[in-house]
């Protein structure tokens, strides 16, 4: 931990040097990010505005629409949340881009463990669906070769490419590659990192996606609807990105305006403290057990030992 | 046959006019294979080539022969050929199959002429006919040996007694009836080809000449006015295998450019069985299905372009990696979630209007981003009977300690597709990690029996 310390400090005072070098100092930086985030109209028109100041400022805008942005998960079962953050920026780059065709490129053993994106429920969370693709190549290098072959051809508005863990085929010359088609043809790649490490890659930017309770359903008086499940929340790492400090925060995806805020404290809910009205019996949370629960029922004889 | 050997000899008989003989079983399924490449080969001469039982071919050639010299030297091209592969065939031109048929097997075969169809016949056995041994041997017990014998009987009682058939061949071998031959594989609706002095291996030149010869194609689609969709390339080897390569695209073509570059993509997909050997002698290009094209007003907006690279990518993704990577879906009236949606090849359906429709049934209880490719079992515990969530479960080995539930939403089974299924209750949970899953009961609790819970989808 020490040895991750003292690097994380040294990368900082790298980047203090690096900014020196531009001309700014880190105090400059700071506050010209703060600028940025006042004022909305210096945003460039490559960038999509995620409508939450200080991310905007850390992204520098927003996020790109001509490179690749690295969304992962530490672990295969918040695949929900890598999905869900991936398909919202999919949603506002089609939002404000105008355009809508989208290519999710998924990994077939992604597609066991998580399931195959459903479009039913991609129209409920916002993503307009009436050009959206989808391909399971067999290998990563064909995913890789139609990644690149759809980022090169301009007619998508962006190319969801889902990865499962750190394939060592898919190292650094391989992502600079997919980021300098992407540039060339001004159309994002959102690279889905499922289960993967913090790696060295050609990514602009990096977000560390885990799951949060969502924030309860707002009923029309205003009031939250206590013990509800309403819009999903994610818990944010920016990991990688031109400001020295990671960011941290709770956003919420409201999918019917299509749009991030910050995550609303939720009450705890009403099940989560009295369960039901009959609980049942409660068994306690097993702890270095057999991997499935015993049969119920009367032993009447051992097995053989010997 | 030199040593008085024929076909149909008992191997035993043969064995005793040449002890030395050396016995070959034979190979029905490899003499088939060799026939059908014989017959691809045959290709190069007429796109109508059928087989003849198995040790024959018939080509139409109408239409063909001025293109190789006339029939005479047609014949001689394609016998010439044949013998130095190592063949011993026999081949005739005639106005008709039966007649065709009749000369190469008991004649000398060659060109016969148009009206000396019933003199080449009439000094043939019956059998030439092709009407069976049986009948053959029929006719030849009442001393009708030649098909002269046959002329000069009355028709109607030849047919009452040995049946309408053998009349029919006559006629079909005098080409008073017409007989279609079925060709082996479907007919190009357009067709070019180029012939070549000089053998190509190398791929780029096979592109080359496919976009040279797709150019002569583009004419011929638009007196049609229509754009091809499905294309095939075929490469005729020096030394007579022939390749074919289909590729597709996603919407009416009619420009030579992407028309080669469908096969850009193909040539690198078959890349390893494509043997170029000593090279290729003639390519083919055959539009094997067209659609009406549409001609698209150019624009200086940039809009229309990224509309019309759509279907360009999912072409060359289609060539590459096969027809049905690229997936599109449809949505379909059902309320039964993996029913509702149903995938597609983009192929073949990014050229329609696009599924601007919403979901047909669009409900409005949420459904999950991801839906698994099946439903999961998983154990619930302390479910609230009779039709709330369970408080706690176990997936794939983990226990999840559900902190709210939504639900339940009952889908009954669609009765008029099967009778087997009990309707679900479907649950959103979240769990305590903040995770949330689709999850349904299936069934009710009855005294006997304890229904199943099924993990379903994961939700953002």
């Amino acid at each position: 931990m020490a040895g991750h310390a003292t690097a994380q400090e040294r990368l900082f005072a790298l980047r203090e040097t690096i900014a020196r070098l531009e001309g700014k100092t880190p105090m400059l930086v700071a506050e010209e990010q703060r600028e940025r985030g006042k004022n909305p109209a210096v945003l460039t028109s490559r960038r999509v505005s995620l409508g939450i100041a200080d991310v905007d400022a850390a992204l520098e805008g927003g996020l790109p629409l001509d490179g690749m942005t690295e969304v992962r998960t530490s672990m295969m079962r918040d695949a929900g949340a890598g999905s869900g953050l991936v398909l919202a920026l999919a949603a506002l780059i089609q939002k404000q881009t105008g355009a809508s065709a989208l290519l999710w490129i998924s990994d077939r053993v992604s597609n066991g463990e998580a399931g195959l994106p459903y479009p039913v429920g991609l129209a409920q969370y916002g993503v307009q669906v009436e050009h959206f693709l989808h391909a399971a190549p067999r290998t990563l290098e064909d995913a890789l070769w139609l990644a690149e072959t759809a980022a090169a051809s301009g007619a998508l508005a962006a190319t969801i490419l889902e990865i499962r863990g750190n394939p060592s085929s898919f190292g650094l010359s391989e992502s600079r590659r997919l980021s300098l088609r992407a540039k060339a043809a001004r159309r994002p790649i959102l690279l889905l990192r499922h289960a993967g490490e913090e790696e060295a890659s050609s990514a602009l930017f990096r977000f560390h996606a885990a799951s949060a309770p969502a924030s309860e359903r707002v009923l029309h008086t205003g009031a939250m609807l206590g013990g509800s499940i309403g819009f999903p929340v994610f818990r944010l790492i920016l990991e990688k990105s031109r400001n020295p400090a990671p960011l941290s925060l709770l956003l919420e995806w409201n999918s019917h305006d299509r749009q991030f805020s910050h995550a609303r404290r939720s009450e705890p809910s009403r099940l989560s403290t009295h369960a039901a009205t009959h609980p049942g019996t409660r068994f306690p949370v097993s702890v270095d057990g057999p991997d499935r629960t015993p049969a119920v029922g009367r032993l009447l004889a051992f097995d053989r030992a010997s | 046959m030199g040593l008085g050997l024929r076909q149909g000899q008992a191997l035993a008989e043969a064995r005793a006019m040449h002890p030395a003989i050396d016995v070959v079983e034979e190979n029905p399924v490899a003499d088939k294979a060799l026939l059908e490449g014989i017959a691809d080969w045959c290709d190069r001469y007429t796109p109508l080539v059928a087989l003849d039982g198995g040790d024959g071919l018939f080509l139409d050639i109408t239409g063909c022969t001025h293109l190789f010299g006339g029939e005479q030297a047609l014949l001689d091209d394609i016998l010439l050929r044949l013998f130095r592969m190592g063949f011993k065939v026999q081949g005739a031109i005639s106005g008709s199959p039966g007649l065709s048929w009749a000369a190469c097997r008991f004649g000398t075969g060659g060109v016969i002429a148009e009206g000396a169809a019933k003199e080449t016949l009439e000094d043939m056995p019956v059998a030439c006919l092709r009407i069976g041994a049986e009948a053959a041997a029929a006719l030849n017990k009442l001393g009708l040996k030649r098909v002269r014998d046959l002329f000069s009987l009355p028709r109607a009682p030849l047919a009452q007694r040995f049946g309408s058939h053998i009349l029919l061949r006559l006629d079909q071998a005098l080409g008073h009836q017409e007989e279609p031959i079925s060709p082996r594989r479907p007919v190009g609706v357009l067709s070019v080809e180029r012939r070549l002095a000089e053998a190509v291996q190398a791929e780029e030149d096979i592109l080359e000449l496919t976009a040279r010869i797709a150019r002569s194609l583009c004419f011929g689609l638009e007196s049609r006015g229509a754009g091809g969709r499905f294309f095939e390339l075929v490469l005729f080897r020096v030394d007579g295998r022939v390749f074919r390569i289909a590729a597709g695209a996603s919407r009416p073509l009619r420009d030579a450019r992407k028309i080669a570059g469908l096969f850009t993509e193909r040539l690198k997909a078959v890349h390893d069985e494509l043997d170029a050997g000593f090279g290729f002698e003639l390519l083919r290009l055959n539009v094997l299905h067209h659609d009406p094209f549409e001609v698209l007003q150019g624009s200086i907006a940039s809009k229309q372009e990224d509309e019309a690279s759509l279907p360009d990518l999912i072409d060359r993704v289609s060539a590459r990696l096969g027809e049905g990577m690229v997936q599109s879906f449809r949505f379909r009236e059902s309320h039964v979630p993996e029913r509702a949606v149903v995938q597609v090849p983009a192929l073949s359906h990014i050229s329609d209007a696009g599924n601007d429709e919403a979901p047909v049934t669009m409900t409005r209880a949420e459904r999950p981003l991801r839906l698994l490719p099946r439903p999961e079992p998983m154990e619930a515990f302390a479910a609230i009977v009779p039709d709330g969530p369970p408080s706690r479960f176990r997936w794939r080995r983990v226990l999840h300690d559900v902190a709210r539930a939504e639900g339940p939403e009952r889908v009954s089974p669609e009765w008029w597709l099967d009778d087997v299924a009990e309707e679900r209750d479907y649950f959103r949970l979240e769990v305590a990690s903040g995770h949330r899953f689709w999850v349904y009961r299936q069934g009710r609790y009855r005294m006997d029996h304890r229904p199943t819970w099924h993990m379903h989808g994961i939700f953002a």
